[in-house]
């Protein structure tokens, strides 16, 4: 068997875990709560499409919210992933380019200060307060010379810290009935209306992670640095821009519907490629897939670790992902 | 016969800083062209020019008649190949991955591996004897080793015009050699225009048909090894005195550098 052909073995063996995993966290939620079901409420929820409580439990609450920790956790890797062929750099991801951020003003704008439901322009909007902050952060780092990665980051996190602020005076000007309810989704969370956000994210997501997936190629030539991407023949400016908009919108459209949660966008990514490596058209599938499955579990630790009640997810993550991110840095030395 | 790339009177300015000052050259098929210049000189500069990545202040450029900006990127690609001076030094790939990358111009985003794709990049890792290294990540092999992968995804991409930035700069005397002989091969068999970019003086006399000696950005002499290997020119362009022979072995010419003494010492 040729090397090219042992490899896509290996790489289908590792999705196929990957999806087994994925699919044994969704169950796992879906089965863990505050009300044990009896497994006949699964057969009734599930086969018989029932609607007695324990049915309407599993199919109003506890499955959507799996879906939407499925579809948050894979558009945060798979942005994360992009951002940092983006800017060749590690330590990129959605959070420190102010993209998050810049979502994040987006939402609260709509949500705090307009009409009293805005779901379904929620993202939209989102996606334009993080394409104004990509926007503005990519022009501030620009120069005659071009733009290097390191000046990106630094005008992000710049810009970033800027957002937070803004975001704070947001939130603090906001009618008083609304404040707990903005901080407590700014520290990113998916308890609420689970039905609704899934149906309103799903294409966000779909469509964002299916252009990242036909841009895989130029991913790969991007890692080779602006001048030999041209050189090899692709049109760096468009696939960069195209790249630019589509992570933009799907980090802002998450943080439009779950708030603020950290570090998968930039663990996840390095997770996948220790398991396919760093080709993009493997990386993507499988970062989305790690993604869904480490948020699932975090979502399910967030609201069964603590008997007084729910934790926000970000805070798992960011708990669970520092530790596992110094693990993978030391292990591979560095490098990945 | 017509040249494959040429360039007319290319300025080039960094700032405000003349960097190319009206610099022609000629690629033709078949033909291995050597740059040689001090450091500085502004050999990357013009490989930067010529292959579109920087655009020239004054001054045209053509393309197999055309500018290099107008055609579409994976068309131009397909005629011209470019390798930079820096190897990536942490690129995340194996070098069979990264050589691979060369095939882009003719997959496209969506198009498949094709086994023509697998030939070519199985035979440019085979001419830069990188076939036993294949698997190994770029950054775990050494700095001669992932030059020669430059040269080797240079070799995939299978352009008719091939702009090479210092590519012997990290390699042995036998990968140097190996080198320019698969260049040449290239040249006669493929009908490549080559150019490379260089500091080997003896060497590239034994190989390249035609050398352009560049020298502040201007082209300071150009022809045939003999014309522009003289004692003169160095002298001018790099500040060393040397004494060119021709090598009995090959009949080539043979460029020694002779030992500064102190001013007033006789021999
Ligand atoms: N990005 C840059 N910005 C400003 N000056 C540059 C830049 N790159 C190269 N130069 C200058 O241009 C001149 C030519 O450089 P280069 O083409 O790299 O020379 P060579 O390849 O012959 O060593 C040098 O004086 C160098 O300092
Ligand atoms: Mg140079």
């Amino acid at each position: 068997m040729s090397r090219g052909r042992v490899e896509t073995a290996r790489f289908g063996t590792v999705l196929a875990a990957l999806l087994s995993a994925l699919a044994g966290a969704v169950v796992l939620s879906t089965a863990t709560g505050p009300v044990s079901i009896p497994f006949g409420g699964f057969v009734d929820a599930f086969l018989r499409g029932g609607d007695g409580t324990p049915a309407r439990i599993l199919l109003s609450l506890r499955l959507p919210r799996a879906l939407l920790g499925v579809l948050v956790g894979g558009a945060l890797a798979s942005s994360g992933v992009a951002f940092q062929a983006l800017l060749r750099n590690p330590l990129a991801d959605p959070y420190i380019l102010g993209v998050s951020g810049g979502a994040a003003v987006g939402a609260l704008t709509v949500a705090l200060f307009l009409s009293a439901d805005a779901s379904p322009v929620l993202p939209l909007c989102a996606f334009l307060g993080a394409a104004a902050a990509a926007l503005s952060v990519f022009l501030l780092a620009r120069r005659r010379s071009g733009v290097s990665p390191e000046r990106l980051i630094l005008m992000g996190v710049v810009v970033g810290a800027f957002l937070n602020a803004v975001i704070m005076l947001m939130v603090t000007l906001s009618p008083p009935g609304k404040i707990p309810g903005a901080l407590y989704w700014l520290m990113g969370d998916l308890s609420l209306g689970t039905p609704r956000r899934v149906a309103v994210l799903l294409p966000y997501v779909t469509a964002g992670s299916a252009v990242l997936f036909l841009l895989s190629r130029g991913l790969d030539l991007l890692l080779l640095g602006d001048s030999e991407a041209f050189q090899a023949g692709l049109s760096v400016e468009r696939v960069k821009t195209a790249t630019y908009l589509t992570a933009s919108l799907l980090a802002g459209s998450v943080v439009a519907v779950s708030g603020l949660i950290g570090f998968v966008g930039l663990i996840v990514p390095h997770g996948a490629r220790a398991l396919v490596g760093s080709g993009h058209r493997r990386l993507l599938p499988a970062a989305f897939l790690l993604g869904a499955a480490f948020l699932v579990v975090s979502d399910l630790i967030a609201r069964t670790a603590s008997p007084s009640g729910e934790l926000p997810v970000g805070a798992v993550t960011a708990l669970a992902g520092a530790p596992f991110f110094l693990y993978l840095l030391r292990r591979n030395g560095g490098r990945s | 016969m017509n040249p494959a790339l040429t360039a007319r009177k290319v300025e080039f300015r960094y700032g405000d800083r003349d960097i190319l000052r009206g610099v022609d050259i000629d690629l033709f098929p078949g033909e291995v062209t050597v740059l040689l210049g001090p450091n500085g000189s502004g050999k990357s500069t013009l490989i930067k020019i010529l292959s579109g990545v920087l655009s020239p202040r004054a001054g045209d450029v053509l393309l197999c008649g055309r500018p290099p900006r107008s055609f579409p990127r994976r068309e131009m690609a397909r005629l011209l190949s470019a390798v930079g001076q820096d190897p990536p030094v942490d690129f995340p790939m194996t070098v069979e991955a990264y050589v691979a990358l060369g095939r882009f111009p003719h997959q496209g985003f969506f198009g498949g591996t094709t086994s023509e794709d697998r030939e070519q990049v199985a035979r440019a890792l085979d001419l830069t004897e990188l076939a036993a290294l294949r698997g190994r990540a770029l950054s775990e092999i050494s700095a001669g080793e992932r030059q020669r992968a430059t040269v080797a995804r240079a070799i995939a991409q299978g352009a008719t015009v091939m702009l090479l930035d210092e590519p012997t700069a990290f390699l042995d005397i036998r990968h140097r050699v190996a080198f320019y002989e698969v260049v040449t091969r290239l040249a006669e068999t493929c009908g490549v225009a080559a150019l490379v970019a260089s500091h080997d003086l003896s060497l590239c006399a034994e190989y390249g048909e035609r050398i352009v000696l560049l020298s502040d950005g201007a082209v300071a002499a150009q022809g045939r090894p003999e014309r522009v290997l003289t004692p003169e020119n160095v002298r001018a362009a790099y500040g060393v005195e040397v004494a060119c022979d021709r090598n009995p072995a090959t009949g080539a010419i043979r460029v020694t550098p002779l030992r500064a003494r102190p001013p007033g010492v006789e021999t």
